[in-house]
């Protein structure tokens, strides 16, 4: 068998393929992409580091790229559609909270608290989403009703917090967390470890299950793969990101409030994000929220716009551009790599 | 306890309409439209404008119900072209997010341009004595308004042929099209009915307390739970649900609390697509 063999047994989903040199040449490519985006990311604040709008803005941005890599993970990877990131995030960021101003256990606890709650609740919806063989799109339904049964908890629940008003977060509030340009590092971290967790992952064994039961869930559960399992574990891992994220978020952020968390502000985003950018790609997450929060930018005067826009985006992408710009620009680099090189092919 | 249980039933009947609409366009073949809600939004704005511009309220809410009726045709004939190509979760999904789309854009535009419009529909007369309860007028209006509008569909769908050749595309699309019946012209028709039934239900919500313009994602989850209960593509379990959770609705709010009575809304939806998925009278998928 030749590696074009291979090439072709193993699909062409996912963000390494092949095996062999082609893996190990597409396994650099994947981390060429990240440490280009890593060393680009780091240069903005030499642009924009004067400005607080600009900094908030950009951490904004990287926050969404967290949450984006993180629902790629679950509904790019094992097809099962989350409708519940901002309500995951908002698990880790009000528990994190609360947990440290209230109870008084040190943030860095806290937040590995919040993240563990959420990988939890994560984790359990997969598991129930398996155990009553639920489809993508009554997963989806669920986990919407616990979003907006979690958004009138916090409404609700005034005393713990805050209600609509929301709730100043006292701890980290003497760190370098609230100073001007670390913020922005930190989150950028955050991406970078969530891109290279996602391409470990997308190589190891739970890898190699996420495409087959993506490919055919039903012949993956027949060759013998644990369907059930490794989409708990994708629940989890990515509602621990999740988690993590708006913990971190709320810290950095020193106020949170429900609007932070909803439907409309968070999911919907996302998934706007990830469309563009490509589902099931390693890029798209950050390629759709860098576009995205530019967007926003140029579009926050006028606000009410931007939900228009964001809709007629919505419509074009999915008509025109179903799998997102990604593996169009990833084709057209390739198409440019084989013409530089023609007597090989 | 009587006047609570009146209460429930009022507003079930609202929620059964709200998701009869909702389930016949998922019944034929599985399409979920998300711009519902912004489709009652648009009539609100439609009757309220006219209102105030001097109109008299029928001709208004004529003119407001048949501008929601047009927009759902006008969805079915653009938007939902390209999902009608797609066969199974492929086509729920792609609906789902090209409504969502729609929704966006407008809800979006109608609060850009009208932020605090709110259709509100006074209804005089003095409270009448039923079971010992003193009824708004508003409320028997619209109650007897939706139960008529209920007992017409189920008219429509037991005893007309074009009735008949909807519940045949529900039930079978394909099976449909051998026995020589159109699936395009059907989508139209249900599309169509689908915007006047929503429009009309503003209509009536809008008799008993206000509907704000920026209302339409909440209706739209509103209309989602009911049908999700009743079992998507039931027109019964619509119906069914729509009084079990008016009910739940009136209960929980004047016994509990208003806060609460949402989540217990939410806990039970979710309960019923846990214990039963396929709803109270739907059919496994």
């Amino acid at each position: 068998m030749t590696t074009d063999d291979i090439n072709i047994a193993s699909g062409t989903s996912g963000v390494l393929r092949g095996s062999g040199r082609d893996r190990r040449a597409s396994y650099l490519a994947a981390f060429g992409a990240v440490a280009v985006t890593a060393f680009v990311l780091a240069l903005l604040p030499i642009w924009i580091g004067d400005s607080r709008t600009l900094m908030g803005v950009a951490v904004a941005g990287l926050l969404f790229a967290c949450y984006a890599i993180a629902f790629n993970l679950i509904f790019g990877s094992t097809e099962q559609l989350f409708l519940a990131v901002g309500a995951l995030a908002g698990i880790g960021a009000y528990t994190s909270a609360i947990a440290s101003d209230r109870l008084g256990i040190p943030f860095p606890l806290a937040m590995m608290l919040a993240t563990g709650l959420a990988m939890l609740i994560g984790g359990g919806f997969s598991w129930i989403a398996v155990r009553r063989s639920l489809g993508i799109i009554f997963t989806g339904i669920v986990t919407l009703t616990f979003s907006l049964a979690f958004d009138n908890l916090l409404l609700g629940q005034r005393g713990l917090t805050g209600g609509e008003t929301g709730i100043v977060v006292d701890a980290g509030s003497d760190t370098f967390l609230r100073q001007q340009i670390p913020p922005y590092y930190v989150f950028l971290g955050l991406v970078i470890v969530y891109l290279v967790g996602y391409v470990l992952l997308h190589r190891s064994h739970i890898g190699w299950a996420f495409r087959t039961l993506r490919d055919d869930g039903v012949a993956a559960e027949l060759a013998g793969v644990d369907v059930a399992r490794y989409r708990i574990y994708a629940g989890a891992i990515g509602g621990g990101m999740l988690g993590f994220a708006g913990a971190l978020w709320a810290h950095v952020e020193g106020f949170i409030s429900p609007s932070t968390f909803t439907f409309v502000h968070v999911d919907v985003p996302v998934v706007v994000m990830l469309v563009f950018g490509g589902i099931g790609t390693l890029m798209g997450p950050v390629v759709g929220s860098a576009v995205f929060t530019f967007l926003g930018e140029i579009l926050a005067s006028f606000s009410q716009m931007r939900l228009i826009v964001e809709g007629a985006l919505l419509i074009a992408l999915f008509l025109l551009l179903p799998h997102g710009v990604v593996p169009v620009l990833r084709s057209g680099a390739s198409g440019l790599w084989r013409r530089l090189r023609p007597s090989r092919s | 306890m009587t006047a609570v249980v009146l209460d429930g039933i009022v507003l079930g009947l609202q929620f059964g309409l709200l998701g009869v609409g909702l389930t016949i366009v998922y019944g034929m073949g599985g399409v979920l439209n998300l711009a519902y809600g912004s489709m009652a939004v648009v009539t609100a704005t439609v009757v309220s404008i006219t209102m105030r511009s001097g109109w008299p309220a029928g001709p208004a809410v004529l003119l407001g119900i048949v501008t929601a009726a047009g927009f759902g045709l006008l969805l079915n004939l653009t938007i939902m072209k390209p999902v009608y190509r797609r066969r199974g979760e492929d086509r729920v999904l792609l609906s789902l997010l090209l409504t969502i789309g729609v929704a966006f854009i407008v809800d979006g535009f109608l609060v850009w341009r009208y932020p605090i419009e709110a259709l509100s529909l006074s209804v005089g007369g003095d409270p009448v004595l039923i079971l010992g309860v003193p009824m708004r007028t508003g409320s028997l209006l619209a109650s007897a308004i939706t139960i008529l509008a209920g007992g017409a569909l189920i008219l429509f769908f037991r005893a007309t042929t074009t009735g008949k050749a909807v519940r045949s595309v529900i039930q079978d699309e394909i099976g449909a099209r051998l026995c020589g019946v159109n699936p395009a012209a059907v989508r139209r028709l249900i599309f169509t009915l689908s915007g006047a039934l929503v429009g009309l239900v503003a209509v009536t919500q809008s008799m008993t307390s206000p509907v704000p313009i920026s209302a339409g994602f909440e209706i739209t989850i509103l209309a989602l739970l009911v049908t999700v209960v009743g079992g998507l593509g039931s027109i019964r379990g619509a119906f069914l649900a729509g009084l079990i959770l008016g009910m739940v609705n009136a209960m929980s709010s004047f016994y509990i609390g208003a806060y609460v009575t949402t989540i217990i809304l939410l806990i039970a939806a979710a309960l019923t697509i846990l214990l039963r998925p396929s709803g109270l009278f739907g059919e496994r998928t």
